[in-house]
């Protein structure tokens, strides 16, 4: 049965993270450089201890039985929803009930645990039920699923996380054979809301909108309903933001973007953004990043690494590190085509929609394309937590990855 | 587990793939943007515009008396800060700032390695030069590349009073203190933040807001302007606290203390304002500045006194004779005590085979209960305990605030003891003590131990029959309540007549304190505290009533004799002070 296993693993993506994590460890030598204090507030000696717990945790979940990860992903999935609520029981941890103090050296972020154990349990559901996809209200249900926990994490506050929490929803509805456009018709709102605060977007969208309508011939009642009640949805949204006092519209704002001092997160991307172009191709050189080691930016060793990767090794790196990122995300996405268990194949496009949105939500804001969001980069970032919790998804997809049948 | 062979069509695999490299793609193209396309551009800035953040520090709110006169302030002084990868050489610049202003360039080293977070950020070398000491530097600007200075406002104490237990002191934030902290981004290293006292107590109110600068540095490390994206945020200052401390009351009673150990507590019992209080030796309020000399640090740390230490709510001592009207009220408590019945003092009463002696060894003949309290009788209080057990009498004292914190104000406050049934068992086992106990219990000797602050709650709900509030040294709309005891009406009239008796009674124990004068009433207890460290502690508490104000004070004079002969002669200068600033009456006070 081991013997098998071994055979079947699939070494590509092992050497892929294995480039990841040597990447990100080179990088955070470079960070740590200057660093004064304790031996485990130093980034780099933190990840390589935590590199230990994360690759037995690896290890023993590729050889934990298929059957039994099934079996148990209801249970894990409860024990998911009550590990994000128990930091309210605890101590506000830089203003957030993110941590879990446990008395130990470091705190514990359970969110980036109840992730994975959501999309698990999302996956089975999806497999174990014969259910209509092609019917409207058969995504209602699993989408509730995934909103429970994720309602939490965003209470924490953590924005980041339940954004990740929620992505995997739609590509595995997508893959499970839902119409892709209910899926449309699912967002559609979010985005005539977001549009309507400018008169060019909204246009577009609403040529879009028409567009998709028009392709995907429902009745002409349905189209005329789905087409106005989202033009009406975004003509109402800015005077409804409008009605609201001050007080409630900074409410919402500081919501959607927790950063507590715009002035703070806004100095970072410009800080980011410097530090990036300033690299060039070949960058500046390991160490020799002037705009790195200001150490204005409070999380260069997570949110911001890729910043510190873009001054000290240019284009070149990035590009690299992208490039592998999107050819784990490719094989991820082959094992589940490939694979002849439905059950396993959800789970992977699950956990490769989780990466992706890590990857693509933390890129993005380092370079300035989305507003500052906490989150870090898969496998690079330093982080106890979240390293953790990606060696999790990597046993994982090793383990979903290997097809008995053949 | 479920099988079917096709989970999803080719159409499916090809369209997630292709969204998942559209999405890695735009990131890539995004980076070859601005790192290829916009290279020069940022390269330029990088390397002759550096983005330099530099907080300044919000001038902590002010301490104001009742009346709005300063207590403590901030002055304006200058430190001087180093960006460390701006400093072409760390030693020779160091010896040159030494050279011109004449600071140990030692120290500057030692504050470098003290205050220092990361290359580029401005770096604490010198503090407290003067405005001569800054223009020097400016002169030699072109020498000091990366040195800079910045306004700090510092604690400064201009009123003639020390107060230096109520006001407390600031600290300066170094690492370890900033990493204890429950909010340590609203704090720099070098800030200064609130460590005792009402700096502590009240540092939310008055640490105010840093204030927030961008500056542009070109090339040489010369700040070019503010950048133009980040306006600057100008520092808040603290909000300004007004205590209930009058500077004349605290002055006068200051005075009163030089040369002496012990408390004085002067304020107004309903509303639990104190207008001054003194804690004895006491120190500099400026002591914790770092503007004094070492000599004189190591005096105050040295001193056995302990000048540092807070009499008010952290020293604790045995009340003696000041807590009879607890015993008093718990015999009224007893359906059968007849306050009325005499008793007989012979100076000594035999209790199993102890011998307990009354402070006057002649006796006191036939005492009753008024004149039990006014000659401070102990036999009478001997012969009535069976009218009561230990755990009542705790129940009466702690109706009264003992054995609990009083709540004030000021951090640190320290519960004393109040001795019960549990209390003993486990501090002398379940046979260790005997009723013996009670007969010390009772005329507040032995186990009990309460603080000044405690005396003075004590004290304000006599004066105001239970309906004091929380001693305080902050003014605030909301007064809190605090436990109170619940006793009948005519209990209360009856302590406060025999009260009168100590003062007015020409046998009073407390006849040193009164003043004759029409109109005014005044009230009393003395204490006579014996203690393991020498003399007695002479305590004094009492009031006094003008019409229908009313003031309370409290005595403590710690091994100074009787009280009778030593705290209550004191009390009467502090009455006639109260009736000095307080009342219209004072042409007739002999001042």
């Amino acid at each position: 049965m081991i013997g098998l296993k071994t055979k079947e693993l699939h070494l590509s993506i092992v050497v892929t993270v294995f480039l990841l994590i040597l990447i990100g460890l080179i990088v955070l030598k470079s960070i740590s450089f200057h660093h004064q204090g304790s031996f485990l507030s130093n980034p780099f000696n933190k990840q390589i201890i935590f590199l230990i717990p994360a690759i037995t945790l690896a290890l023993i979940i590729i050889f934990i039985p298929r059957y039994s990860i099934h079996k148990y992903s209801y249970p894990f999935y409860v024990i998911g929803i009550i590990i994000v609520l128990l930091p309210f029981f605890g101590d506000l941890h830089s203003n957030t009930f993110r941590w879990l103090d446990l008395g130990l050296p470091f705190k514990i972020q359970p969110s980036e645990f109840a992730k994975v154990f959501t999309t698990i349990a999302l996956a089975r559901y999806l497999s174990d039920h014969t259910i209509q996809m092609k019917k409207f209200s058969s995504i209602i249900i699993p989408i509730g699923f995934v909103l429970i926990p994720t309602m939490i994490v965003m209470k924490q506050p953590d924005l980041g996380t339940a954004i990740v929490m929620l992505t995997p929803v739609l590509p595995m509805l997508y893959w499970s054979g839902a119409r892709p456009f209910y899926l449309f018709l699912l967002v559609a709102p979010i985005f005539s809301i977001l549009t309507a605060f400018q008169t060019f977007s909204f246009s577009i969208w609403a040529c879009i909108l028409g567009l998709v309508i028009i392709l995907a011939r429902p009745t002409l009642l349905m189209s005329i309903i789905l087409f106005f009640g989202n033009i009406f949805l975004g003509l109402i949204s800015p005077m409804a933001w409008n009605s609201l006092t001050l007080y409630q519209q900074g409410r919402i704002i500081s919501f959607l973007n927790p950063e507590k001092d715009p002035l703070g997160a806004a100095y970072q991307i410009i800080q980011s953004k410097t530090a990036i172009g300033s690299g060039g191709m070949f960058g500046k050189g390991w160490g020799q990043g002037t705009q790195t080691h200001l150490k204005f930016l409070p999380v260069q060793e997570s949110d911001f690494i890729l910043s510190v990767i873009g001054e000290e090794m240019g284009f070149v790196v990035i590009a690299i590190v992208l490039v592998l990122v999107c050819f784990l995300i490719l094989q991820i996405i082959k094992r589940a085509f490939l694979s002849k268990d439905r059950f396993s194949s959800l789970a992977l496009i699950g956990i490769g929609s989780i990466m992706l949105a890590h990857v693509f939500v933390n890129t993005a804001m380092t370079v300035g394309l989305i507003p500052v969001k906490g989150l870090p980069f898969p496998f690079i970032s330093a982080g106890g937590s979240f390293l953790i919790s990606s060696f999790f998804m990597v046993g994982l997809v090793l383990n979903l990855s290997i097809n008995y049948s053949d | 587990m479920l099988k079917a062979d096709n989970i999803a069509s080719i159409r499916q695999y090809y369209f997630a793939s292709c969204i998942s490299c559209c999405l890695i793609a735009l990131l890539i193209i995004r980076f070859f943007q601005l790192q290829i396309v916009d290279h020069d551009q940022y390269s330029k800035k990088a390397n002759t515009n550096r983005i330099r953040k530099v907080t300044s520090s919000a001038p902590r709110g002010l301490i104001l008396d009742r009346n709005g006169q300063i207590l403590v302030a901030n002055l304006p002084t200058y430190i001087l800060n180093a960006v460390p990868g701006e400093l072409p050489d760390k030693g020779a610049t160091f010896d040159f700032i030494s050279k011109i202003i004449g600071v140990d360039s030692i120290l500057l080293a030692r504050n470098y390695k003290k205050y220092y977070r990361g290359r580029f950020i401005p770096t604490r070398i010198a503090k407290d030069l003067t405005f001569s000491q800054i223009s020097r530097i400016e002169e030699n600007r072109l020498n000091l590349e990366g040195v800079y200075f910045q306004k700090f406002p510092e604690r400064y104490f201009p009123s003639s009073v020390r107060a230096s237990h109520i006001l407390g002191y600031v600290k300066e934030v170094d690492k370890d203190i900033r990493s204890n902290l429950n909010n340590p981004l609203s704090y720099e290293l070098g800030d200064i933040i609130g460590w005792s006292g009402l700096e502590k107590s009240y540092e939310n109110d008055l640490k105010g807001t840093h204030g927030i600068q961008f500056y542009q540095v070109d090339a040489f490390g010369r700040e070019a302007g503010y950048v133009e994206e980040f306006p600057p945020r100008i520092p808040e200052p603290g909000k300004n606290i007004i205590t209930t401390i009058d500077i004349n009351m605290q002055n006068s009673l200051e005075q009163h203390m030089v040369g002496k150990r012990g408390v004085i507590i002067v304020g107004i019992p309903l509303t639990g304002e104190i207008l001054g209080a003194v804690s004895n030796p006491d120190f500099r309020p400026d002591l914790f500045t770092g503007r004094i000399l070492e000599d004189e640090w190591n005096n105050v740390i040295n001193n056995q006194d302990k000048p540092l230490l807070n009499r008010f709510n952290q020293g604790l001592y045995p009340p003696g004779s000041i807590v009879k009207m607890i015993t008093e009220a718990a015999l009224l408590d007893h359906p059968d005590f007849d306050p009325y019945s005499s008793l007989l003092c012979e100076g000594s009463f035999q209790f199993g085979d102890r011998v307990f002696g009354c402070w006057n060894t002649l006796g006191h003949g036939n005492v009753d209960l008024t004149s039990a309290i006014m000659q401070s009788c102990d036999i009478y209080f001997y012969k009535t305990i069976n009218y009561y057990d230990l755990d009542k009498l705790a129940k009466f004292f702690k109706g009264f605030g003992f054995g609990l914190i009083t709540g004030i104000d000021i951090h640190g406050e320290y519960k004393g003891t109040v001795p019960d049934t549990d209390y003993m068992n486990q501090r002398y086992g379940r046979f260790g003590w005997s009723k013996g106990a009670l007969l010390n219990f009772c005329i507040g000797q032995g186990e009990i131990l309460v603080t000044p602050i405690q005396v003075f709650n004590y004290t304000n709900l006599l004066a105001t029959k239970g309906r004091a509030k929380r001693p305080h040294f902050v003014m605030s709309d909301t007064l809190q309540n605090i436990t109170e005891p619940s006793l009948p009406l005519d209990v209360w009239e009856r302590i406060i007549f025999d009260m009168g008796q100590v003062i007015n009674n020409i046998n009073g124990t407390g006849k040193n304190a009164n003043i004759d004068l029409n109109n005014i009433n005044i009230f009393g207890k003395t204490g006579t505290a014996e203690n393991p460290h020498g003399e007695d502690h002479a305590w004094f508490i009492g009031w006094l009533e003008l019409h229908s104000q009313v003031w309370s004070v409290v005595v403590l004079l710690e091994n100074a004799g009787s009280g009778g002969t030593v705290a209550a002669p004191l009390a009467k200068k502090v009455f006639m002070d109260i009736l000095y600033n307080y009342s219209n009456i004072n042409a007739m006070v002999n001042k």
